[in-house]
């Protein structure tokens, strides 16, 4: 097979593994958004608070003198789960349920104020330089001859892109299949109706945002230990480009989701790879742009009918 | 009329800042010298090396006697490295009649700054702005103690050209004013020496992933990479490039030779070269200086400290060349002497710019530790 | 009562030590090349606990606590007689007669350092009136309006540096290339919803500043322009030598030559251009564009069965206000004298949303009171500047809580029957 061929399946396998990772925070935004119909824009900022977590509970955990891996990597998944979604839970009660029912520009502003709060919150308390740790996982796979250039694929690649689409799989069988899940579609379909039939939808609303929180720690762990380099700032960037890959998927579609992030992954290898870096994120946006001029409710959204 | 009362409330506060910033005005004799820089903001930590140095300085010639019997008095001001509040600054350096400003830090700040400057006839140096605009426009009163990026690219390409000898090169930048413009110095260099430059590219400053970058590297069979910008980026491209087995030699500018870029690229930092400024408080000649700062509790180690110390200096050994705080006799005084200080002995071109500067190479280790490859 | 309150208040006091626990309690240190863990020290942990002790006994005695609260003097109203005063037309003009007179007296009472920075205010306030017709008026949240003020500040730059333009041409030029890009960018994304707007126009603003950067043949990249020509009086120059055939205004007048000149007259340079963007703007919100503005944002769905299109009505909005972040943007350059794309990032779109946002959407005076606000309050205490950006996003969430409709909320305008 010529050499040009294996580049653009490493380009490829780049941009797949960059946009599993959009996608695994995408998947955060859209559920929250496919059943209270909000934005939750301080989602960003809850996946980089998981990557300190997951740091800390690493750290903490080395000093304790436990070098064992699995345990590490589980410990970290536990103890950053637990606190991101104490987090979903505080955001929820504090900058939406207060705002339910009014103006959507309303809860929208606030949780842009609850992002930029979060990031500063997380820069005074832990400084804004980059913290650094160690790769854990190493090693890989590569494809092609050995001689010329060869594709190549690491553990922790496949292990991110497994996890992307394990998550994508379980959430939308919680949604179709189980009771909760069935009580979120109804909230999503009729709150003040789903209430009367009562079922408790403040504390479904909440469950939606622990769960949000929740992916968003597996987020942070997997793409802390991926980059291996943390700062309060990452939040944002990450944020930006998930919630463009929620709505360029057609946002409250969790398989959506996932496909405008790998879209939007590839996209950006791409563009690096064949022209040049520097033009990556215009060309991110500039997709967003002309998908929505064509579908304005995104890749496999709904259009959405206004009730009056 | 509440709200009358509110925009007289809002005046008041105004007023009260106004106040605020004069109220460091003391006795006549001294000569203020302001030390504009970031004390807040992203960069605050370099404002510091340079509040550092400056105000050791003061402290020194002060103790020694001052300035042709006056005292140097050093009043901060806060620019955040903000170019808006830095023309904010300047206007308020003006306000305060004070006739020789050390600043500003970063590029963008001191070049709106240095026009309000050099109109109100105030003598300006900064000490750790190196973008070659900032001198080239044919101002009379802006100089500057620290080498250049197209001074620094240079020095960087010529090694290239001279002892790594690779066949091609990629030149990659973070697409700001310091790695661009020392990248493409470099990049000119690099092919006036017939060197091949298949990739010249920019990045995002803040990016994470680097991989569809690795992977063009790898491609386009380059054998060396030069990184100009700062090391967050590069000790990311570093870790990276290690784990997709890009195995090339890898060289950046001061920006990167911090012991960050071993902490975050680990192993795969072992090699790096690195163009930095002589290491001062490493020189023997310095050794009292080192322990005032030592004494005092202060880092002497980063790059702006002594460039900080020398800019102070200068203006008062130019003070008292020239005999009087005329800043056009004094800027006169500086062009024409040359000056010993702890960054060696000084002395200025037409355009304000430093003689000679000297960057050395060295390599980098993965315990954050350096070697001089040159002299 | 305390005892059904026990749990939720168990519950709030031991989520805030999960919050702030390990984010707070706890530091990262880069020891060396690893990475280790300290504890923040004991009087963060004081903290902590205060906090969450704070939260228990909150939730304890919420019950007691909304009862006093009930029992205490509601809000200091405006006696009746004052705020019908208010209302009448011949006190707010003498009202906005006196800020007028105020803001003119200001740079000849203040030094330069206070006419400078009342200058950055005046270019707020124009920026934030700008916003404000497009988010408080017709409800459309732009997360990009940088890009606009980024538009005005470069079209008048690279007019100057490459066809020697001066600062009047260069303002209705800024002007209309901002409008014309409101225009472009209005066009297809307004058929969108309100957060799908909201994504699109902050990617549209990160779009025009990485453009800026990019282009480094065209725009001189991320070294920025320099050299900007200052503004002009028919023809006069602030400088202290003109250049080649111009007359300087103290030649002209015959005074003296002080720098401070300049500096004043950029400031009287900037009032006169909020003067004009709130004389246009207060006339457009009489004229039945304006009323559909507000009336869209109330109701769209009423508007389309009232027969008026939303899109070409959004699109107004959007344009107009464009219009105004490009004549702000021209009038930055000019004062700075040097641009670069540094200056417009996503923060720079933040701190005027959190402007209109503060000053109550839809209301000009709370507008320029935010924008007096935001920018004198970080000059006024430095130490603040560190803490400037979590209470901005603090007060953004809290003002949606408590007051969305602002400091300053506007008053509508309405009539009622008499019966």
């Amino acid at each position: 097979m010529p050499e040009s061929l294996f580049y653009f399946i490493q380009q490829l396998l780049n941009g797949l593994t960059v946009g599993s990772t959009y996608a695994l925070i995408a998947i955060g935004y859209t559920m929250v958004y496919g059943i209270i119909g909000m934005i939750n824009f301080a989602h960003g900022e809850v996946y980089m608070i998981g990557s300190y977590i997951a740091f800390t509970a690493i750290a903490a955990l080395a000093l304790f003198g436990i070098e064992f891996l699995p345990l590490l990597i589980i410990g970290a998944f536990i103890v950053s789960m637990i606190v991101t979604s104490a987090y979903g839970y505080s955001i929820e009660r504090v900058a939406y349920r207060p705002l339910r029912g009014g103006n959507r520009l309303i809860p929208l502003i606030s949780a842009i104020g609850m992002s930029i709060f979060l990031q500063n919150l997380v820069r005074l308390a832990q400084g804004s330089r980059d913290i650094a740790m160690p790769t854990l996982i190493t090693g890989g796979v590569s494809i092609g001859p050995e001689d010329a250039f060869n594709a190549n694929l690491s553990y922790m690649q496949m292990i991110i892109f497994a996890v992307t689409l394990i998550t994508m799989t379980l959430l939308t069988l919680f949604i179709t299949r189980s009771r909760m899940g069935r009580a979120c579609r109804a909230c999503a379909e009729d709150l003040k109706m789903t209430n009367l039939l009562g079922i408790n939808t403040n504390g479904i609303i909440a469950l939606t945002f622990v769960i949000g929180a929740a992916l968003a720690a597996v987020a942070g762990v997997l793409l802390g230990m991926y980059y291996g380099v943390i700062n309060p700032y990452i939040g944002f960037m990450a944020g930006l480009k998930a919630f463009t890959a929620a709505v360029l998927g057609g946002i409250g579609s969790i398989p959506g989701a996932v496909l405008g992030g790998l879209l939007l992954g590839v996209t950006e290898a791409m563009t690096a790879g064949y022209f040049s870096s520097e033009y990556k994120d215009v060309v991110a946006f500039s997709l967003l742009i002309l998908v929505l001029l064509f579908r304005p409710s995104g890749i496999l959204g709904r259009p959405e009918v206004e009730k009056v | 009329m509440k709200k009358a009362h509110k925009k007289a409330l809002s005046q008041f506060i105004a007023v009260a800042a106004m106040a605020g910033a004069s109220s460091f005005a003391l006795a006549a004799d001294n000569i203020k010298i302001a030390l504009a820089g970031p004390v807040t903001g992203p960069v605050a930590q370099y404002g510091d090396m340079q509040f550092t140095g400056a105000k050791m300085a003061i402290e020194q010639i002060n103790a020694a006697g001052g300035v042709n019997g006056a005292q140097l008095e050093g009043v901060v001001f806060d620019d955040a490295c903000d170019p808006k509040q830095a023309v904010a600054v300047a206007n308020r350096i003006v306000n305060e009649e004070i006739q020789f400003v050390v600043g500003h830090l970063c590029s963008s700040s001191t070049q709106p700054a240095s026009d309000i400057y050099e109109d109100e006839g105030i003598l300006m140096v900064t000490a750790a702005s190196t973008s070659p605009e900032i001198t080239s426009r044919g101002y009379e009163l802006v100089f500057r103690t620290i080498g250049l990026d197209s001074l620094q690219g240079p020095t960087a390409g010529k090694y290239i050209v001279e002892q790594v000898k690779p066949e091609k090169v990629a030149v990659i930048h973070d697409k700001q004013q310091y790695g661009e413009g020392i990248a493409t110095a470099v990049r000119d260099v690099l092919i006036e020496g017939g060197i091949d430059v298949p990739v010249f590219e920019g990045i995002t400053a803040g990016d994470k992933d680097f991989s569809a970058l690795i992977s063009k590297l790898r491609q386009s069979e380059v054998d060396f990479v030069y990184y100009g910008g700062y090391h967050p980026e590069l000790g990311l491209i570093l870790r990276q490039a290690a784990e997709r087995g890009l195995d090339v030699g890898f060289m950046g500018p001061e920006g990167v030779g911090n012991s960050d870029i071993s902490a975050i690229a680990g192993e795969a930092s072992e090699g790096l070269l690195v163009t930095l400024p002589k290491a001062f408080d490493e020189d023997p000649k310095n050794a009292k200086l080192v322990e005032a700062f030592k004494a005092k509790n202060e880092d002497p180690s980063g790059p702006f400290v002594f460039p900080a110390y020398a800019a102070v200096q200068i203006i008062a050994d130019g003070i008292k060349l020239a005999g009087s705080t005329d800043t056009e006799e004094v800027a006169e005084a500086l062009r024409s002497n040359s000056f010993d200080t702890p960054t060696g002995v000084l002395s200025f071109d037409e355009k304000g710019d430093l003689k000679d500067f000297n960057f050395v190479v060295y390599e980098w280790h993965a315990d954050a530790t350096k070697t001089a490859l040159t002299e | 009562m305390m005892i059904q309150n026990l749990k939720p208040a168990v519950i709030s006091a031991v989520v805030v030590v999960v919050l702030t626990g390990l984010l707070m309690g706890v530091r990262l240190e880069q020891l060396g090349t690893g990475l280790t863990v300290t504890g923040a020290g004991p009087d963060v942990y004081w903290k902590i606990a205060a906090a969450a002790a704070f939260m228990f006994f909150f939730n304890l005695f919420r019950d007691h606590l909304s009862a006093l609260w009930k029992a205490l003097p509601g809000m200091p109203k405006t006696p009746t007689t004052l705020s019908d005063a208010a209302e009448k037309p011949l006190v707010r003009r003498l009202f906005w007669c006196f800020l007028i007179a105020a803001a003119l007296i200001w740079p000849f009472m203040a030094n330069r350092g206070g006419t400078d920075l009342a200058t950055l205010v005046l270019i707020y306030i124009m920026l934030g009136l700008g916003l404000n017709i497009v988010v408080g008026l017709a409800g459309l949240l732009d997360l990009g309006y940088v890009g606009f003020y980024a538009v005005g500040a470069y079209s008048y730059a690279l007019l100057a540096m490459y066809f020697g333009v001066g600062f009047w041409t260069g303002l209705i030029a800024a002007g209309c290339m901002a409008a014309l890009f409101g225009f472009l960018l209005g066009f297809p994304v307004l058929r969108l919803r309100g957060d799908y707007l909201a994504i699109v126009t902050l990617g549209f603003g990160e779009i025009i500043r990485i453009l800026l950067n990019n282009m480094t043949w065209l725009t001189n990249g991320p070294n920025g322009i320099g050299g900007i020509p200052k503004p002009t009086l028919f023809g006069l120059e602030f400088s202290r030598r003109a250049s080649e055939g111009m007359q300087s205004f103290h030649d002209f007048v015959g005074i003296s030559y002080d720098s401070s000149h300049r500096v004043i007259f950029l400031y009287l340079l900037a009032l006169l251009l909020v003067l004009i963007t709130l004389f246009v703007i207060n006339r457009l919100l009489r004229m039945p564009i304006g009323r559909a503005w507000e009336a869209l944002r109330e109701d769209e769905i009423a508007c389309r069965s009232l027969g008026i299109n939303p899109t070409a009505i959004k699109l107004n909005a959007f344009t107009i206000g464009a219009t105004f972040a490009g004549f702000a943007g021209c009038f930055f350059a000019a004062r700075q004298g040097f641009i670069s794309p540094e200056s417009f990032t996503f923060i720079e779109s933040a701190i005027i949303l959190a402007i209109v946002v503060l000053g109550g959407m839809g209301s000009q005076v709370g507008v320029i009171l935010a924008a007096i606000i935001m920018t004198v309050l970080p000059e006024m205490a430095r130490e603040f500047n560190e803490y400037r950006m979590l209470l901005f996003g603090l007060m953004m969430v809290l003002m949606m809580i408590w007051r969305p409709q602002g400091l300053l909320p506007m008053k509508r305008p309405h009539m009622e029957l008499r019966t």
